[in-house]
């Protein structure tokens, strides 16, 4: 390590860093276990942490990947738009997409730290909000413009040196739909901003200001050479890959391009989304600071510092985005320009994640992973109560990952930017209008075959118990998951309508549609797109494969026809039958 | 009256034994190798050799209490039962999904042990036709009996040891839950069969099923195990009652233990916690900070007014499988005498969770470890002496100790090797301080009015560097550090916990909502009276903690609240009322007062109180100095870089009223305490060692 004047020494380093990291997981824990919507208490749709007055991150919580690393671009945006000085004691909202919000429903709350009358940082949170008084309730797609995502706050103080601005929350009361599950969840994101401030100071107060900001400079410094150091290993060069999104929620048939450019130059690695669909006139499109540098900071990170193999703990802090650079063109989907919407930009961020993988695979395919599910299946179930007032349901539908050099893609997971958690099917339906009918492995169509298949996606059928809205925000069921190394591609997700009364009558839906009106008993059956696989489905073993068909994760015929495993009718191992059948289809492929 | 405690470890199985009545007890303690292929013949022989040392026959023995790993083991191994369920059709994969959260955010190579190393294979879930409705709980679809039986049949074929019974919103009507029960258990004779609603029930499929599935699949091994261990002891002709720690902290008998394994899932190290409590009673302390430091990790674990603080249920896991089970709250990091210190190759200086294990162990050892330690660190500051590790038992070897620092860390951090020894140890205990402050700052609880105790072998080691980083207002050194988890098996009461769901909005309950809870307490009282009549306790010793677990209507998260004795009344509602609101304000910092409260789950705990062990009262001294327990001096380095000619004394020569000046170092067969320059130790006639920093 090279030597640095004034340089903290390790040890205390050591000491500063892990107090850090249990201020930020402090912050979050504070932040879901206290909030009362689901999407936040039960999803951890949620990120909390540190910043420096430059808006370096210096710490973050360790709970949804997509909003980990998007808190400095609301800082720079509320730099721009604050309305005046910061004073101790503030409390600010932000969630504008065009001035570095990740997109409007996350709202962020932010406060200042002074020590000893300075500026020297933030403590803050971003949390994804049920209902911010969009359009639609809980999600939109189909809009005219940026104005129907709902309230939008530019820098603008909830509390001003302590106090509260009771007219802004009761404004904030009156245009939502949900008033008492968000006013509790900004409740919560104050008393975690505040824990913040109160932890960084303390620390400042322990170790001293100048030792804390060298410290966190160095801690930067330290995860920047440790991703550096894996960027380096890999081949210059320029790699490339693409894919495409169904449609943008409106027009029909109009499939939408994703191309993906990563150069390795060195230490240093360039993702350039030129070539990708221009920008949509619908909220399909993706704030660029606040939502598509960080996928790529994030596929980066996941990749090449993979917290399950790298013994070391890297923190996670602006250090690992700084051998990053990404190009989006102006009006491009990645890269809108005000004032179309953008708030439904989770599905084309995962397709960012899935496609630095695929075009990085041939040179790192140790590390890699198949084709996955790569988008989100976000559901806003609402309707109004008998009382009037409403009710509004965010659910997160998982995927499932593809195969990896040595293990089978998970099923049936929150996977890439994602990673919340369900709701209790038996929690819901104590509280909502809404029954779940059906939660388990897709089990309509198989996933990819390999030497390691890839995971199964999820079907959930939810069922209305009374007259409602749906609108569903999810793509990715014409483009299916791609395999590798001769594996096979998974399958496309697909979204099917149907009522209770006639199960058999059943109305195939796109990905994305938006207020769809809901009859007691509608039934919404979502399918989530299953994983492809990764190296040759021949040199799976037989026996794993006679496993699979036992547990059902595939059937005989799949067995026979993608694996060349013949089963007898108990199910038992036909070898002569599979030798023969393997060696025959290997003839064939080659 | 002769009781024993006995708890096994990963190396040693430790035992003490008490004999006698009143003021007139003798307690006795011993260790013997542990038998990891069978836990019992440790233990068997541990008893009866410790029945030799204090003199009685093995048929005078009354009592013995065990704390066991059998059943964490089978976990960590994955070498449990083979599983069958019956589960609600439409929802076979509710055990493969979990929460369909990942264990990693920043990876693609992660395991997902729910799925890879499922508890039920999904071969052995068989749906079942059947549905019960909430909120009502009314049936809408009849339980298919041909398909359970059908399932019986198939999965009798297969050779399962023990088939499970899952069903959706069995908490508000476990009739199909029951009803297919029955048939299994006629068709399947011998075979484990539960179902969900008896193991636990509460709200949350997932959760439920999940600890029904690993009661299942750790249930007839640790079964098998316990039975073992009885007829073993009985052979020896030992008819004491036996009695097995739970992870709640209460010790439950054998058969009950077998049929609900889950409870006693952290067995082991609730045993300490317990003793830690015990510990500080003895000297009046009743709020308490435990840090129990092994080879490879440490427990640490807060006990604010002696009352044991439980996990939230939210919490309570075991290798990555939610497991709803009641567990004292303790938090495990990786930091203990083992962990290895080293620069990465990013230049950060890391120390743990890697570690050299027992084996090779430190480099000190001599067994072929070369990497540094904190054990090693502890040895070049000249804080632990050859002549007096674990009593002499373990050969260390300072050179070795010497050359691990000297040639992994010095030339990388640039600095001596006493400068690298104690950076190994500040970092070791940074981390171990950072543990203490999230479990007690980081829930409402303020460290200037605990005292620190610091047990296992190592504990005493970092006691006064913990105390002082956290500000604890002293540290307390229990009298044989080295089997804190034995003596609290002699220390704790018998325990029964029963649950039940009913969800209702507390706030807006009427009499006659309220009487919906009083019957349902009842029914788990009763159910708690029946299991401690049927353990021969009488009616008179039953004791009953009730608790409602809420949250405020909207949250996803409860607290629990206890509640008044007697009938809930509109009047009475109140006070379970204000412990939530007082609960969620400890434990967020923030109450909303003014919100509706929702009760979720009603808990009952029965406890029978029990005579804990009486550690002999030491002898008085004549005067202050402890100049007869003093053996020798040595050059001993401190935190704070100085070095001091240290004097050595032998705790077992060490009186009450003696009074030791910093630096000094105190030895005994199981541990060594260490009390740098400033501080001053106290000995009470507990046998408690009060350390605390002058002035």
């Amino acid at each position: 390590m090279a030597v640095i004047r004034n340089a903290v020494d390790p040890i205390t380093l050591q000491v500063i860093g892990g107090a850090l990291d249990t201020i930020a997981k402090e912050m979050g824990h504070v932040l879901y276990r206290m909030s009362y919507s689901s999407i936040i208490r039960e999803s951890q749709d949620l990120g909390a942490g540190l910043f420096d007055k430059s808006f370096n991150t210096l710490c973050e919580s360790d709970s949804t990947p997509m909003h980990i690393g998007s808190i400095p671009a609301y800082l720079r945006g509320i730099e721009k738009t604050l309305h005046d000085p910061w004073k101790e004691g503030d409390v600010v909202l932000h969630n504008h997409p065009y001035f570095g919000a990740s997109h409007s429903p996350d709202i962020a709350v932010i406060s200042p730290v002074f020590w000893e009358g300075e500026l020297v940082g933030f403590s803050g949170n971003t949390a994804h909000h049920v209902d911010i008084g969009a359009a639609t309730p809980g999600l939109i797609i189909d809009v005219p413009d940026v104005y129907a995502e709902g309230m939008l706050f530019k820098g603008i103080k909830l509390y001003e040196e302590g106090k509260l601005n009771k007219a802004l929350w009761q404004f904030i009361e009156t245009n939502t739909r949900v008033p008492s599950l968000v006013m509790g969840d900004l409740e919560a994101q104050v008393a975690s901003a505040r824990l913040g401030v109160r932890r960084f100071k303390e620390l400042l107060g322990e170790y001293g200001k100048e030792t804390v900001e060298q410290a966190t400079r160095q801690l930067m410094d330290y995860s920047e050479t440790m991703l550096r150091k894996r960027i380096s290993e890999i081949p210059d060069g320029e790699y490339v890959a693409e894919g495409f999104l169904d449609d943008d929620g409106r027009t029909r048939g109009k499939p939408l391009p994703v191309k993906v450019t990563v150069r390795i130059k060195g230490d240093t690695a360039e993702v350039d989304l030129t070539g990708s669909s221009p920008q949509v006139p619908t909220a399909f499109n993706v704030p660029f600071e606040g939502s598509t540098k960080v996928a790529c900071y994030f596929a980066f990170r996941a990749l090449l510092l993979d917290t399950a193999t790298t013994e070391e703990y890297v923190p996670q802090n602006e250090g690992s985005f700084r051998p990053i650079s990404v190009i989006a063109p102006k009006g491009s989907i990645f890269n809108p320009i005000f004032p179309v919407a953008a708030e439904a930009r989770f599905g084309q961020i995962q397709r960012i994640v899935d496609l630095i993988i695929k075009a990085l695979s041939p040179v790192i395919p140790e590390r890699i992973v198949a084709g996955s599910s790569a988008t989100l299946s976000f559901a806003a179930y609402s309707g109004v109560r008998p009382s009037g007032d409403y009710w509004v349901f965010l659910e997160v539908n998982e995927g499932a990952y593809g195969g990896r050099p040595h293990s089978d893609g998970p099923d049936s997971i929150d996977e890439l930017m994602r990673n919340t958690r369900n709701n209790p099917v038996e929690d819901l339906a104590m509280h909502l209008p809404l029954i779940c009918d059906r939660y388990e492995l897709r089990d309509d169509v198989s996933s990819g075959a390999g030497k390691f298949r890839g995971g199964l996606g999820v079907v959930k059928v939810q069922r209305f118990l009374g007259k409602g809205f749906m609108t569903h925000e999810c793509d990715r069921h014409d483009d299916a998951p791609w395999g590798f190394m001769g594996g096979h591609a998974g399958a496309g997700g697909k979204v099917e309508t149907f009522n209770a009364s006639d199960p058999k009558k059943i109305t195939s839906m796109p990905a994305k549609f938006s207020n769809l009106q809901t009859n007691t008993g509608d039934c919404i059956a979502i399918y989530s797109p299953n994983g492809g696989g990764y190296g040759d489905p021949l040199d799976r073993p037989a026996a794993t494969v006679r496993d699979d068909v036992l547990d059902g994760f595939c059937t005989r015929d799949y067995a026979r026809d993608a694996y060349g495993v013949v089963l007898t009718d108990k199910l038992e191992l036909d070898e002569v039958a599979t030798a023969a059948r393997r060696k025959e289809m290997r003839k064939s492929a080659a | 009256m002769a009781k024993i405690g006995v708890d096994v470890g990963g190396t040693f199985t430790d035992l003490i034994l008490e004999i006698g009545e009143g003021a007139n007890r003798k307690v006795f303690v011993h260790k013997v190798p542990s038998t990891p292929h069978d836990q019992s013949e440790g233990v068997v022989r541990g008893v009866l050799e410790l029945c030799e040392l204090g003199g009685i026959k093995p048929a005078d023995l009354k009592l013995i209490v065990h704390g066991t790993t059998i059943a964490t083991n089978t976990v960590l191994e994955y070498s449990g039962a083979e599983v069958g369920m019956l589960t609600t059709r439409g929802f076979r994969d509710i055990l493969h999904m979990a929460r369909h959260k990942r264990p990693h955010n920043f990876s693609m190579q992660f395991d997902v042990p729910w799925q890879s190393k499922p508890l039920v294979k999904r071969r052995n879930r068989i749906p079942i036709t059947e549905r019960i409705l909430p909120p009502s709980g009314e049936i809408v679809a009849p339980l298919a009996e041909n398909e359970v039986r059908e399932a019986a049949t198939l999965l009798k074929s297969r050779g399962v040891e023990a088939v499970i019974v899952c069903f959706l919103f069995s908490f508000l009507n476990n009739a199909h839950e029951k009803r297919a029960k029955a048939i299994l258990k006629e068709m399947l004779p011998g075979l484990y069969v539960e179902a969900s609603h008896e193991v636990v029930d509460v709200i949350r499929e997932y959760e439920r099923f999940s600890t029904t599935a690993m009661n299942a699949f750790v249930g007839p091994r640790v079964g098998r195990y316990l039975k073992r261990l009885e007829s073993a002891l009985r052979a020896k002709g030992i008819g004491a009652q036996i009695r097995v720690m739970q992870s709640n902290g209460g010790v439950t008998t054998l058969e009950n233990a077998a049929e609900h394994a889950v409870t006693i899932l952290m067995s082991g190290p609730a045993g300490g916690v317990i003793g830690g409590r015990w510990c500080g009673r003895m000297s009046g302390e009743s709020n308490a900070i435990t840090v129990d430091i092994g080879g490879t990790s440490a427990d640490i674990s807060v006990i604010p007014e002696g009352r044991l603080r439980v996990m939230n249920p939210r919490d309570t896991q075991v290798n990555g499988y939610p497991v709803l089970a009641p567990m004292l709250d303790i938090d495990t990091i990786g930091a203990g005498g083992g962990s290895i210190a080293y620069m990465d190759e990013g230049g950060a200086f890391r120390v743990g969770p890697k570690s050299a294990g027992a084996d090779p162990g430190p480099a000190c050892y001599g067994r072929g470890g070369v990497e540094p330690t904190v054990t090693d660190a502890q040895v070049v500051l000249g804080r632990l002496d050859p002549e007096h590790f674990l009593g002499g038992g373990v050969k260390i070897d300072p050179a070795l100790a010497r050359k691990a620092i000297e040639t992994q860390l010095c030339p990388k951090l640039g600095v001596s090797v006493t400068e690298a020894a104690l950076g190994v140890i500040r970092v070791i205990n940074s981390n171990m301080a950072l543990s203490i402050r999230a479990n007690s700052v980081a829930k409402g609880v303020d460290p200037r009015r605990y005292a620190l105790m610091p047990f296992g072998g190592a504990g005493p080691l970092h006691g006064t560097a913990l105390a002082k980083t956290v500000s604890a207002k002293e540290v307390i050194v229990p009298p044989t550090p080295g089997i804190q988890a034995a003596i609290g098996l002699l220390a704790t009461d018998m325990q029964y916990e029963f649950t039940g769901a009913l969800l209702t909005v507390l706030t807006k309950a009427d009499q006659a909502a309220l009487d919906k809870v009083n019957a349902r307490l009842d029914e788990l009282s009763a159910q708690a009276s029946k299991a401690l009549a049927a353990d021969g306790v009488p009616a008179s010793q039953h004791r009953f903690v009730r608790i409602a677990e809420c949250r405020y209507v909207g949250q996803g998260f409860e607290l629990r609240a206890e509640m008044p004795d007697g009938r809930i009344t509109t009047e009475t509602k109140k006070a379970v009322l204000d412990n939530f609101h007082k609960e969620h304000r400890q434990v967020y910092g923030h109450a909303f007062e003014d919100q509706d409260v929702e009760l979720i789950t009603l808990r009952v705990v029965a406890r029978v109180p029990e005579e804990p062990v009486k550690w002999p009262a030491l002898s008085s001294s004549s005067g202050s100095d402890p100049k007869e327990a003093m053996l020798y001096s040595r050059r001993t380095v401190f935190d704070d870089g100085t070095t001091h000619d240290t004097p050595r004394y032998a705790r077992a020569k060490l009186k009450a009223g003696h009074v030791i000046d910093g630096p000094a170092i105190v030895v005994q067969t199981d541990s060594t305490t260490l009390i740098p320059p400033g501080w001053v130790a106290n000995i009470h006639q507990s046998g408690n060692l009060h350390v605390r920093e002058r002035g």
